[in-house]
């Protein structure tokens, strides 16, 4: 049973479970840059999405501590919030999923005209960021509110850039920042930018992106607020709002274990 | 002051308020235009803007909901003015257009507009104190009286009741509209709504179409707001619960459809729409910036609904008293799981459909353009994925009433519990599966049809279920029939009729025929008022009491029944007939040779009918909040938990918390027992215990 664990070996899981999922980032990339193989793209992602519903977002949460008697008690009403929050995030896919389906329906086996080797870099970011997050919450629940806060800060900035990553350079908003960089990543000058009006691989990607960008958005101001309020010595008891925002912050990442494949990888260049 | 009546005033600054914004307008536009536009849009917004703000400011004073909406008319303004900003230091753009602000400022503004009434009338307080890092009190008391509906209230009979009371106002204003466009339609030829016709940008016949338009979606809106209003109404009440699970985003959830009410009635001025209520693209990206604030309201009203359900939930499997386990719920709770869950995921597509379209036209997107490889049919399937389970999250609810009641006054256990639970619970999937049953003529694969019939045609086997349990609780039952019950066999027949006619359209045969005929409009309307309109006024009838400690006229109750119903059903009787031989829905006018005139007359006086037996209910609904017959007890004898206790409600509910023993609906079995308040002794002892249990956390 993993949440017996004790804390040092919780913290120890979190980097196991990070090694495997970058693994499985490169596997992914790789598979897609030498052959195009749709199916093996999609058990890749399942399985990322898995292990980070269970040992990111502890899933089994939901079951474990719903039977406390008490009503009037605080794990009583943390699970109560947690059961709402989950809900919320059930509701919240219907709308990523939507969009997956207009991608799907729109653009088929085919894929907007997108650097690779830069999505793998702001995937990595936003999966290392996940990381550190996981890290922060394990260190608030052993007591540990130095680390915690040096852990959530780390996540904020690593989201930060994913942001600005994605605003900036991705949707090439400025080109004076945009262009070096892109060239940094190998795309050759003068190559024409991809807009919102251009057809259907424009509006669907930055849709999505839109979309997922202001989940990032509302993921950093909630800890923003976590980060703050913890330095008061808020959550040194009552621990449900950083469990929260941990939990928002890697279903942030969920989504885009979804995204980053159907957007980046799958399918060929029009 | 004192001796003014508030309403009164709040009447007299109403008409005030819009002559005021009236003239702003009028100065506006003529600043921008150049020219007195005495019926344009401009003057109207203001006008409907500042009137509702004065109103409500004559009523309740600058608090509440007037510090609300005067927050939304000031944010609406600032952040329109700021994308005008933009605009005018970006250049080349066109800064002020028809409708005195540019369409991006008005789209801007109007979200502002949502966010600063959220924050004017208070529904985020506690939540920007927790962000603060302060902590608020779990429970606010509400003073006595009729204040505490104008204001954020935590508690779920408040909240209940402000959803009805809108619920209600959103079908009056919705009924109205009916009631144009029906007198256009009484004669052949146009009578009113003519070419020369011109009011908010619109001629007759435009008017029609945006009349027809916001008939169909301000009445969807009511009718999500009075299952909402039902629920929270009496869910808790039903379970044993104090409150909801999330008080305070309960709050949230009803304030924010309050907005979404003005973005409804802002876009019917602002040139309106003309594509109905589904806002099928292409023609939704050509449509006038009324367009744009029906997406918008849709959209927050979508909110309500979605948070709504997320709340009832998590309130049905967190707050169950002692011994209520999953076959000993309230059918009616079963029916609010199965209408929440379809709430909760289903209505992000249609967020998302009508977000597409909105930044299609906004940036120039091309989802939805054919010339440009985007795919009109796909906003169809993602538009219909929400709005066909719709349905089934209006009629639920309503199911569950006729299930919850008829046992009551048919005084016989309800007839095959477990099934009548599991078809809510059946309807609801096979719900998700349906939608494409609306677009056999859209031109899509037609290699979907055929599963779509087939998965339609399912719908109607745990529909049956009920019927045959209403049949079998009713069969040999002791029958009495005050004004709930008249209202549930109402209920019973005209959803019979309309399920009757519901497979005929699912055959793809003859819905190729009858696609976009009066036929479709007719079931549509025996589905929604047989699934939820009689057993929504049902409820009212029955639970009245409980609210005011008063109940509602019997003798005008039946005048309501016996007026409506009869003219109900001579109505969409007619309007499937005229459907069948060829009469085309949402168009002004037909051809006289068809020979329609007659029915449409019928028609169109059955409509005026029910509208007077409405505003009859609605009389004797107000009339009874302080003169009716005082009802303190179980008048109704029920078994129900919220029947043993003495009416009106309690602030904190129950006082004393109650298990659950046995079945609940053995009506006329002797002996048996649904609840039994847990005596004071044994309470004590329990939570004593629980507490030396819990409390090392």
């Amino acid at each position: 049973m993993i949440h017996t664990l004790d804390n040092k070996s919780l913290l120890n899981q979190g980097i196991i479970i990070f090694a495997y999922l970058a693994v499985l980032t490169m596997l992914e990339y790789f598979v897609a840059v030498a052959f195009d193989a749709v199916p093996i793209l999609v058990v890749v992602a399942a399985i990322k999405a898995a292990l980070v519903a269970y040992y990111f977002m502890h899933i089994y949460k939901l079951n474990l501590e719903s039977h406390v008697e008490d009503e009037h008690s605080y794990a009583y009403k943390a699970a109560t919030n947690r059961l709402g929050l989950w809900l919320f995030l059930v509701s919240d896919s219907f709308v990523f999923g939507g969009l997956m389906v207009a991608r799907i329906n729109l653009l088929g086996m085919t894929r907007p005209h997108l650097n690779q080797l830069l999505g793998l870099f702001v995937t990595a970011v936003l999966l290392i960021s996940s990381f550190f997050m996981n890290r922060g919450e394990t260190m608030m629940h052993n007591g540990d509110r130095e680390g915690f806060l040096k852990n959530t800060m780390i996540t904020f900035f690593l989201g930060l850039a994913f942001l600005l990553g994605v605003v900036l350079i991705e949707w090439h908003t400025v080109p004076a920042i945009a262009e070096p960089i892109l060239h940094l990543f190998g795309e050759a000058p003068g190559t024409e930018p991809l807009t919102p009006s251009a057809g259907p691989a424009g509006a669907v990607f930055f849709m999505m992106t839109g979309m997922h960008a202001f989940h990032v958005l509302t993921g950093l101001i909630l800890l923003a607020i976590v980060w703050r309020n913890g330095r008061k010595g808020l959550y040194d008891e009552k621990q449900y709002p950083v469990e929260a925002a941990a939990v928002y912050w890697h279903f942030v990442d969920l989504v885009w274990i979804f995204f980053y494949p159907a957007l980046y990888l799958i399918g060929s260049l029009t | 002051m004192r001796t003014t009546n508030p309403v009164m005033k709040g009447l007299l600054l109403l008409v005030l308020g819009g002559a005021i914004g009236y003239a702003i307008g009028l100065g506006i536009d003529l600043l921008v235009s150049g020219t007195l536009n005495f019926s344009g849009s401009v003057s109207a917004a203001f006008a409907v803007l500042l009137a509702f703000a004065s109103f409500f400011f004559g009523v309740y004073g600058y608090r509440g909901i007037t510090r609300g909406l005067v927050w939304q008319i000031v944010g609406m303004l600032l952040g329109a003015f700021f994308v005008s900003g933009i605009r005018a230091l970006v250049g080349s753009k066109e800064i002020f257009g028809q409708f005195f602000f540019s369409e991006p400022a008005w789209v801007f503004g109007a979200l502002s507009g949502v966010v600063s009434f959220l924050f004017g009338v208070g529904a985020l307080d506690d939540w920007m104190k927790w962000a603060r890092g302060l902590d608020t009190p779990e429970h606010h008391e509400d003073p006595p009286g009729w204040e505490k509906y104008f204001y954020v209230s935590t508690d779920h009979k408040v909240i209940g009741i402000q959803y009805t009371v809108t619920a209600l106002f959103l079908i009056s204003v919705g009924g109205t509209f009916a009631l144009i466009f029906r007198s256009e339609l009484a004669f052949s030829q146009l009578q009113f709504l003519t070419t020369t016709f011109r009011l908010f940008n619109q001629s007759g016949p435009q008017m029609y179409n945006t009349l027809m338009s916001l008939h169909g979606i301000m009445m969807i809106i009511s009718i999500l707001l009075g299952v909402s209003g039902i629920i929270n109404y009496v869910v808790p009440l039903l379970l044993g619960a104090q409150d909801m699970a999330f008080p305070r985003m309960n709050a949230f959830a009803y304030w924010v459809a309050v907005p979404a009410t003005v973005l409804f009635l802002l876009s019917l001025v602002l040139g309106g729409f003309d594509t109905g209520w589904t806002g099928y693209p292409p023609l939704s990206v050509r449509a006038p910036v009324g367009m744009q604030m029906f997406f918008l309201a849709v959209f927050t009203a979508g909110w309500s609904s979605i948070l709504g359900s997320l709340n009832v939930i998590a309130t049905i499997l967190r707050m169950r008293a002692k011994g209520m386990t999953a076959m000993r719920l309230p059918i009616f709770v079963w029916a609010g799981l199965a209408t929440s869950i379809i709430a909760l995921t289903a209505t992000q597509l249609i967020g998302l459909s009508f977000q597409l379209v909105m930044f299609q036209r906004l940036l120039g997107m091309g989802f939805f353009d054919g010339a440009r490889g985007g795919n009109p049919v796909l906003f169809q399937h993602l538009f219909w994925f929400y709005s066909h389970p719709a349905v089934y999250v209006f009629v639920l609810p309503g199911l569950g009433v006729i299930s919850e009641l008829l046992p009551v006054f048919a005084r016989k256990p309800l007839f095959g519990y477990r099934w009548i639970a599991m078809s809510s619970l059946g309807i609801a999937l096979v719900g998700f599966l349906v939608w494409a049953h609306h677009m056999f003529t859209s031109g899509m694969n037609e290699y979907l049809r055929v599963p779509f019939m087939y998965s339609t045609l399912l719908v109607a086997v745990p529909t049956g279920v009920k019927f045959f349990s209403w049949v079998a609780t009713l069969w040999g039952g002791k029958i009495s029939a005050p004004t709930p019950m008249l209202f549930v066999i109402g209920a019973i027949i005209v959803f019979l009729l309309g399920g009757l006619t519901g497979p005929p359209n699912a055959a793809i045969a003859l819905d190729l025929h009858l696609h976009d005929t009066y036929w479709v409009v007719g079931h549509f309307h025996d589905t929604i008022f047989g699934g939820f309109v009689f057993p929504f006024f049902a409820a009212i009838y029955y639970w009245y009491p409980k609210a005011t400690g008063r109940r509602m006229n019997e003798f005008w109750g039946k005048v309501h029944f016996w007026l409506m119903t009869p003219s109900f059903l001579v109505l969409t009787f007619g309007m499937m007939l005229i459907g069948l031989r060829g009469m085309r829905r949402r168009i002004v006018d037909y051809d006289p040779a068809l020979g329609f005139d007659g029915t449409h007359l019928i028609l169109t006086i059955c409509a005026f009918l029910i509208a007077a037996s409405v505003l009859i209910f609605f009389i004797n609904l107000f009339y009874s909040i302080k003169h009716g017959e005082k009802a303190e007890g179980n008048i109704w004898n029920s078994r129900s938990p919220e029947w043993q206790v003495p009416s009106p409600m309690a602030a904190h509910n129950y006082a004393i918390p109650f298990k659950v023993v046995g079945e609940p609906y053995d009506y006329g079995l002797p002996g048996s027992k649904y609840v039994e308040f847990i005596s004071e002794p044994d309470y004590v002892t329990e939570t004593e215990t629980t507490h030396a249990k819990t409390e090392p956390h």
